[in-house]
C-alpha cells in the first residue's frame, strides 16, 4: 500500500519528462510527400494565379477608362455652355469643366451649335485658321 | 483518407503520445540510448508495415511489449550483456534542475532490472499493475511489490545523494 510520502515522491518523479525520441525517418518523409504537392504543381499554380491576376487587372483598367470617358462626357453635356461658343465662353467653360478631356469632348462633339450673333466669331473657326506645327 | 493513411496517422499519433516513455523504457532495459532508439523505430516501422497496432485492444501496453521484445531479441542476437549507460540524459528536468535529472538517472541505474522496468512502466509509461503484469508475465501482486521496493530504493538513493551533495557544500 502506498503512503502519502510515496505519492508525493511519485508526483516529484513525474515532473521529470522523458526526452522525446527522434522522428521516424519514414514518417517524416511520408508526412511531407503526403501533405505538400510536388514543386511542378506549385509552380503551375503560381503561374496560373499570375496570369489570372494580369487578365483581371487588364479588364478592370480598360473598364475604368471606358466608364470615365462616359462619365466625363455626361458631365460635360450637363455643364455645356448654352450660348454660342466664343473664346471667352470656351475659356470660361474650360475653367469650370470637371476635366480638360471632358471640356474638349464637349467642345468637339456639340451637336447643335447655336448661331453666332452679329460681330462675334466662333472659337472653333478661329482655331481652325491657326497653322499648328507638329 | 485510405486505410494505409489512416494507419500511418494513427501510428504518428501513438508515436507522439508514447514515444518518449517508450524510448525511456527501451533505454532502461537495453542500457544504450542509440540501441533503444533503433528498437523503438523498428517497432513503429513494423507497425506501419503490418498494421498490427490497430488490431490491439490496449495499444499502449502492446507497444511497450513490442519494444521490450525488440530490445531483448536484439540483445540475444548480439549475445551481449546489457550494462546500463547512464551518462546520456534520459529526462528533461523541471526547470533548470539538471543535477536532479542526473541524480534520478543514476538512482534508476542502481535499481535491479526488474524493479527499474516496473518503475518506468508505472511512473512514466502510466501502465497499471495489471497491464505491467500481463506485459512481464508476472502476477499483479509481484508487479506492485517490485514497484514498492523500487520506489523505496529510488527515494533512499536520491536522498542520500542529495544529502552528500549538501554536506560537501
Amino acid at each position: 500500500m502506498q503512503t502519502p510520502d510515496d505519492e508525493q515522491f511519485e508526483a516529484y518523479l513525474k515532473r521529470f519528462h522523458p526526452i522525446a525520441p527522434e522522428p521516424i525517418p519514414i514518417l517524416s518523409v511520408g508526412h511531407s510527400s503526403r501533405r505538400s504537392p510536388p514543386l511542378g504543381i506549385w509552380l503551375a499554380a503560381v503561374a496560373t494565379i499570375l496570369v489570372l491576376g494580369a487578365v483581371i487587372l487588364h479588364i478592370r483598367s480598360s473598364r475604368i477608362v471606358v466608364s470615365n470617358t462616359a462619365r466625363d462626357a455626361a458631365v460635360a453635356e450637363r455643364h455645356a455652355p448654352s450660348e454660342p461658343l466664343t473664346m471667352r465662353t470656351a475659356n470660361a467653360w474650360l475653367a469650370t469643366a470637371p476635366s480638360f478631356k471632358a471640356a474638349v469632348d464637349d467642345l468637339a462633339f456639340r451637336s447643335q451649335p447655336s448661331p453666332l450673333p452679329q460681330g462675334k466669331q466662333s472659337a472653333v473657326a478661329m482655331l481652325s485658321k491657326e497653322k499648328i506645327r507638329l | 483518407m485510405g486505410r494505409t493513411e489512416r494507419n500511418i496517422a494513427e501510428i504518428e499519433a501513438l508515436y507522439r503520445q508514447h514515444g518518449a516513455a517508450l524510448l525511456l523504457f527501451a533505454s532502461a532495459i537495453s542500457g544504450d540510448r542509440g540501441r533503444a532508439q533503433d528498437a523503438v523505430h523498428q517497432v513503429f516501422l513494423k507497425a506501419i508495415e503490418n498494421g498490427s497496432v490497430s488490431q490491439a485492444i490496449n495499444k499502449k501496453a502492446y507497444l511497450f511489449a513490442c519494444v521490450r521484445n525488440a530490445v531483448l531479441n536484439e540483445a540475444k542476437l548480439q549475445d551481449r550483456n546489457m550494462s546500463l549507460d547512464v551518462n546520456s540524459a534520459w529526462f528533461s528536468p523541471p526547470g533548470p534542475d539538471y543535477a536532479g535529472e542526473q541524480n534520478l538517472r543514476r538512482a534508476l541505474g542502481k535499481l535491479p532490472d526488474d524493479q527499474r522496468e516496473v518503475m518506468i512502466l508505472h511512473v512514466w509509461g502510466e501502465l497499471t499493475f495489471s497491464e505491467i503484469a500481463d506485459l512481464l508475465g508476472v502476477s499483479s501482486n509481484t508487479a506492485a511489490s517490485r514497484y514498492r521496493y523500487g520506489l523505496a530504493k529510488l527515494r533512499g538513493s536520491m536522498l542520500a545523494k542529495e544529502n552528500s551533495c549538501a554536506d560537501s557544500r
